[in-house]
């Protein structure tokens, strides 16, 4: 339970940054943390406390005890997404800051209406 | 199978027109004259015939077309205007450019005209409706200038109308399964008399746009006047009354006659309203039009006016009445294509004057000109020997007979209105003093006076023997279910009285050869010059003779405190506030990204909310 | 032959395109458009045979719950199949639209075809953390893709769109985390099959997830902010993508968790409603808008509206309208942005005013424009004609006047669009300009032949729509029937 009330807690304290916060930077990491929290909560769902590899690896072990699986590999290919994301992101900082000298988003409005 | 041949005749003709431009500009005028008269002469022979051809299939709708009377009737009346304009191009349009797009769209509306009125289903009728509206919008910008707000005006209330008509006849195919014209009108007498009024009212909103009726007219006066003058001739002649063609098809075809007579109760039964804005529409913009100072302005306001006639006609729903009405129609496209041709010419000579402030004696310079307008004129007033007088006869025939004093006295003030717009009209242009600029001016060209004789010819042969189209106006009224009428060749047996023009002919042909006589036998003719002449004493240079500055000037400042288009103010309000509405709604999208994100994060909590409080879903 | 395929070889190509830049620079370019050619003949020949019956691809060879499957049904394939024309139009136009200064693009072509990979993968998948990945694959490429210019217009549209598409995409991986939380299992099919058995109120709380996450693709109303910034600033190319495939990949999944994962026909009232303001929302946005681009993206977000709309009826007309609808816009909407692209680049602004008197400079492709317009309008003989008509008799078809109201406020949508598209074709024709600017030319072959064809696509299905009707009925009835689905997926 305390795995999913701190990947709650983390994808809203994401949410929240990106929602507040003026600077690109700090919505990346806002974003950043929403995606860990969200890799927690995957996490979470198949985890067994005190269970086992999911491999048969000798015999007599309780199918039962085995950690899911595939959460594990829906993190790793979410961390992968998360990590293409944010280099995308960062790379686009670069170039909004060459460009407007700031990355105060308050101030970047040319694009609207 | 032969009315397939003929529509892609005329659609094909146009593309291959556009094409042949390309190729060389003799080839299409050449062309587009060819294929006007092919179709005039395709057509003629379908007089008589009945024909119902199933041609194509929509989203599993099998689209029809047929000819009968009706329809044959009106295409070609359609087709002689195309002719008349497309021949009247041939001059008018020579200095312009992108001639090929001209023809072309000329062509098409032409041919979204005739499969508008050949087409037997609502469907068809509807795509070619469409079709003839954006091309038509098309050559309504084709001016440039102010000519493009005029295109707007004209292609969003047009839209307006066509999405009614849409929804009314998806609407009917949801309840009946089918769009044939006459599978409707046998099956729509058992439903509800509100649903035939919901759908009447679409209907009459989507062709009341098209016909300008009020309060839908304001598109029409600045359309008709930026229009090229040759289309103008068709905009107003006949593209206009494709409106009227619809609201004969739906109040006498679908509908039929006992229906549509039945709807509503006493003062308020609906033909009976109908008769009404038919009035309306006649007294109002045919006064305005008296204080037009635009040539092309003052006949599009006409156009409007004699709307009102044919829809007063139609909706009494008597056998004179019907007759009068639809005869209206063919007697409205030769006058005031006519009327429109000569301003046509006009505008050519003067390198595009329209002001009626500044011509004037234009009839020594261009007499055949100066005749086709009088007969024009004539035509539009009423005039006994043309033949806007056998329909305006009919119709107060009709109205006195119905006892509809106060319908009769609007359409007699029209014809006040009309006499004195007209007298401006003639005046300001012929009569008076020549300005100086025009002192070389030649008479129009032959291509340009052929249509005007033409026409002219064709209003006083009508006028003298209205029995010719009579009697296919008098089957058309059969075929809907109105008893026959006593037509002869000659004129008409009413039960109120005989109207024999052969014999009024013949008494003002004799009288006027008895004054003939009598003033050649008289003294001799003096001719007074007129610099011979004084103004309290004093001599008045020639070039101060101009008295078609400011006509009905005293009039004019009497009611100028009432002279507001209200219904065009409101349109554009509506459109000014739609446009504020839009600036405003697109403050949304304020540039800032926490506010998007914001809106991202409400939109789940507002769904999350309403599931647990709301319980909509 | 493979269905698989239809994803491989864009995906491999993809790949292969910074390689051969070794070998030949110039050949690169042509990679794209080889690969959807490949692709358009994998759909069409795979057509007749899902008709039939859906084919299901099992990758890794275990039966269907354990192993991602692809579920190749008529909707997949008609997707796929829209994905691979446009794409393949958009990418010949791209020989002489994108570089041209000399600098190597082979970035663009690569992320170009794995936007696309991306949108097959997206509708031809039967797993929904699969649909995820593939999701991703296509935002990611398109965000890069907006920003590929490097200017400043672009730079800022992009990141705005990567910061609200990566806050859609968390939402649903959250969701696909509660799934899989309730359900054990990432397979389609297997969650539709057993989505009775759970408590409805545990269910929601993934749908609405869902839903918005995929809004935010899909542009529904105060989801969408980023749509007409992304998509008026970016290449023309890619605009025609964004607006002709990539939103609808994002209204596909939707309807696909819909009907078929949750069969929650109980929202379909909310939903209609959401399609009906953003209808209006963007058509009256589009209104009083003087950047072309700008008003092309905001007749978007319309049409969006519209095929939301449409799709939420929720009978086999209605949504096999809403599919017409689709195939309407993704055609007429990629053929106005290709079509405006080279009048932009000779005007040099994007000021609808700069683009006075384009009619005579660049004929062909003003025609294209206008009839682009026209088939979006919904005039006859165009293809728009035959989806709104439809559209409208699904709505009177429902026969209680909730639906009947809905048709007028759809027909007043369209007054409004007509109203400003026939402003920007009276512009191009009808508008007098300063001559001399002897710089503008019609765009070269290379760009007018996917314009043509597209022309050629939009009028001949707008004079027989009947090529298509049939198709859209069986894709409406993979879309409505949940069982057939399940069964096609489990049953071999």
């Amino acid at each position: 339970m305390i795995y999913y009330i701190g990947a709650l807690g983390l994808i809203f304290i994401g949410l929240f940054i990106i929602m507040t916060r003026h600077n690109l930077i700090k919505m990346i990491i806002g974003l950043n943390i929403m995606d860990t929290g969200v890799n927690l909560f995957l996490i979470s769902i198949g985890y067994i406390r005190k269970g086992t590899a999911p491999i048969f690896s000798k015999p007599g072990i309780n199918p039962g005890a085995m950690v899911d699986p595939t959460p594990q590999a829906l993190v790793l290919t979410a961390i992968v997404i998360g990590v293409a994301v944010i280099a995308m992101a960062l790379s686009l900082a670069i170039r909004l800051y060459q460009h407007y000298g700031t990355l105060n988003m308050r101030k970047i409005k040319e694009q609207r209406w | 199978m032969n009315l397939e041949i003929l529509l892609s005749i005329a659609f094909g003709g146009a593309f291959l027109t556009y094409i042949f431009g390309k190729i060389s500009r003799r080839l299409r005028d050449f062309f587009s004259v060819f294929i006007s008269l092919i179709l005039t002469i395709f057509l003629s022979y379908f007089y008589g015939k009945f024909e119902v051809v199933p041609y194509f299939s929509f989203l599993g709708i099998p689209l029809i077309l047929r000819i009968n009377t009706l329809s044959w009737f009106f295409a070609i009346t359609i087709q002689l205007i195309t002719t008349f304009s497309v021949i009247f191009s041939l001059s008018y349009m020579k200095e312009k450019e992108r001639l090929d797009f001209y023809y072309f769209m000329m062509l098409l509306v032409n041919a979204g005209m005739l499969g508008i009125v050949l087409a037997a289903d609502l469907l068809s009728f509807y795509i070619f409706w469409e079709i003839m509206s954006w091309s038509a919008f098309l050559l309504i910008s084709y001016n440039r200038g102010t000519a493009l707000e005029a295109g707007m005006k004209y292609i969003v209330m047009s839209i307006i109308g066509s999405m009614c008509m849409l929804v009314a006849m998806i609407s009917l195919y949801t309840n009946y399964g089918t769009l044939n014209i006459s599978q409707i009108s046998s099956q729509i007498s058992s439903a509800s008399s509100g649903y035939i009024l919901f759908i009447f009212i679409l209907l009459l909103v989507a062709f009341g746009i098209k016909n300008a009726t009020w309060p839908f007219h304001t598109w029409l006066p600045p359309a008709h006047s930026e229009a090229p003058s040759p289309f103008s001739a068709v905009l107003s002649g006949i593209l206009v009354r494709m409106g009227m063609y619809g609201f004969l098809i739906i109040f006498y075809v679908i509908l039929g006659l006992k229906l549509f007579l039945n709807l509503g109760k006493g003062l308020c039964s609906f033909h009976y309203i109908l008769a009404w804005v038919g009035a309306i529409n006649i007294v109002i913009p045919t006064f305005i039009a008296m204080f037009q100072n635009d040539s092309k302005r003052l006949l599009a306001w006409h156009g409007i006016g004699q709307g009102g006639y044919m829809v007063l006609g139609i909706a009494i729903g008597t056998s004179l009445g019907i007759v009068g009405g639809i005869f209206h129609i063919v007697n409205h496209t030769s006058y005031i294509a006519l009327l429109f041709l000569v301003v046509g010419a006009i505008e050519y000579r003067t390198k595009g004057v329209r002001d009626l402030n500044s011509l004037g004696g234009l009839i020594k310079k261009m007499p055949i000109t100066f005749l086709g307008a009088l007969v024009g004129a004539c035509g539009l007033i009423g005039v006994p020997l043309t033949n806007g007088f056998v329909s305006k006869w009919l119709i107060y025939k009709t109205l006195i007979l119905k006892g509809y004093s106060f319908l009769a006295f609007a359409a007699l003030i029209g014809t006040w209105g009309t006499i004195l717009s007209l007298y401006k009209f003639i005046h300001n242009i012929f009569l008076g003093q020549l300005p100086e600029k025009y002192k070389d001016i030649e008479k129009a060209p032959f291509s340009m006076q052929f249509p005007i004789i033409i026409l002219s010819l064709i209003i006083i042969l009508f006028g003298i023997l209205p029995g010719i189209p009579l009697k296919v106006v008098n089957s058309i009224g059969v075929s809907f279910g109105f008893k026959s009428l006593d037509v002869n060749i000659w004129g008409i047996i009413s039960e109120t009285g005989i109207l024999n023009l052969v014999n009024i002919f013949t008494a003002i042909l004799v009288s006027l050869i008895f004054f003939w006589i009598i003033f050649r036998s008289g003294a001799e003719r003096v001719k007074i010059l007129q610099d011979n002449s004084y103004a309290a004493g004093s001599y008045i240079p020639k070039d101060k003779y101009n008295y078609t500055v400011e006509f009905y000037q005293p009039l004019f400042r009497m009611i100028k405190p009432y002279f507001r288009d209200f219904i065009d103010e409101f349109y554009s309000k509506i459109v000014e506030t739609g446009r504020r509405l839009s600036d405003r709604i697109r403050k949304v999208y304020c540039g800032d990204l926490g506010y998007y994100v914001t809106y991202i994060v409400l939109f789940l909590a507002i769904l999350i909310a309403i599931k647990l409080w709301g319980k909509i879903w | 032959m493979n269905p698989v395929l239809l994803i491989v070889i864009p995906l491999g190509f993809a790949f292969f395109i910074p390689l051969l830049g070794f070998i030949s620079r110039k050949a690169e370019k042509f990679i794209p458009s080889l690969a959807l050619l490949i692709n358009i003949i994998l759909s069409l020949s795979l057509l007749p045979s899902v008709m039939r019956k859906p084919i299901i691809v099992l990758l890794g060879g275990f039966p269907p719950p354990f192993c991602i499957n692809l579920f190749v049904g008529p909707v997949g394939v008609i997707f796929s199949l829209i994905i691979a024309i446009v794409g393949f139009l958009v990418s010949i136009y791209a020989w002489s639209y994108i570089g041209g200064d000399g600098k190597r693009e082979e970035k663009y072509h690569m992320l170009y075809l794995l936007l696309l990979a991306g949108a097959t993968g997206v509708v031809l998948t039967g797993d929904i953390f699969n649909l995820f990945v593939f999701y991703e694959i296509l935002c990611i490429s398109s965000y890069a893709l907006v920003a590929y210019l490097g200017e400043k217009a672009g730079v800022e549209s992009a990141s705005k769109y990567l910061i609200q598409g990566s806050v859609g995409s968390t939402l649903i991986l959250i969701a696909i985390g509660l799934l899989y939380g309730q359900f054990g299992t990432l397979n389609m099919a297997d969650i539709a099959q057993n989505i009775n058995t759970i408590n409805p109120l545990h269910l929601f709380i993934p749908l609405v997830l869902l839903l918005t996450g995929l809004g935010v693709e899909a542009a529904i109303f105060p989801l969408n902010a980023w749509l007409p910034d992304a998509h008026s600033s970016a290449p023309s190319t890619i605009s025609a993508i964004l607006s002709g495939i990539a939103i609808k990949i994002g209204i596909y999944a939707m309807a696909r968790v819909v009907f078929t994962i949750f069969g929650a026909y109980q929202i379909l009232l909310f939903l209609i409603l959401l399609g009906v303001i953003t209808l209006l929302v963007g058509e009256l946005s589009a209104f009083s808008q003087n950047n072309i681009k700008r008003m092309l993206a905001y007749s978007s977000i319309g049409q969006m509206g519209l095929i939301l709309l449409a799709l939420s009826i929720g009978t086999v007309e209605g949504i096999s309208s809403g599919l017409f609808q689709i195939f309407t816009h993704a055609f007429s909407k990629s053929l106005l942005f290709l079509a405006a692209g080279y009048m932009i680049y000779q005007a040099g602004s994007l000021k609808i005013s700069s683009l006075e008197g384009m009619g005579k400079k660049m004929p062909l492709s003003s025609l294209a424009f206008s009839i682009g317009a026209f088939s979006l309008i919904g005039l006859p003989p165009f293809m728009g004609f035959g989806s709104k008509f439809m559209i409208i008799r699904s709505l009177l078809e429902k026969g209680n006047s909730l639906f009947t109201t809905l048709a007028g406020i759809v027909l007043v949508g369209t007054v409004i669009e007509g109203a400003y598209f026939f402003k920007v074709i009276q512009r191009l024709y009808f508008k007098e300009t300063a001559e001399s600017e002897g710089g503008v030319k019609e765009a070269p072959v290379g760009a007018l032949l996917p314009m043509i064809f597209l022309v050629v696509l939009i009028i001949s299905i707008g004079v027989y729509p009947k090529m298509i009707t049939g198709i859209l009925n069986s894709c409406a009835g993979e879309l409505l029937n949940r069982l057939e689905y399940i069964k096609a997926v489990f049953g071999g």
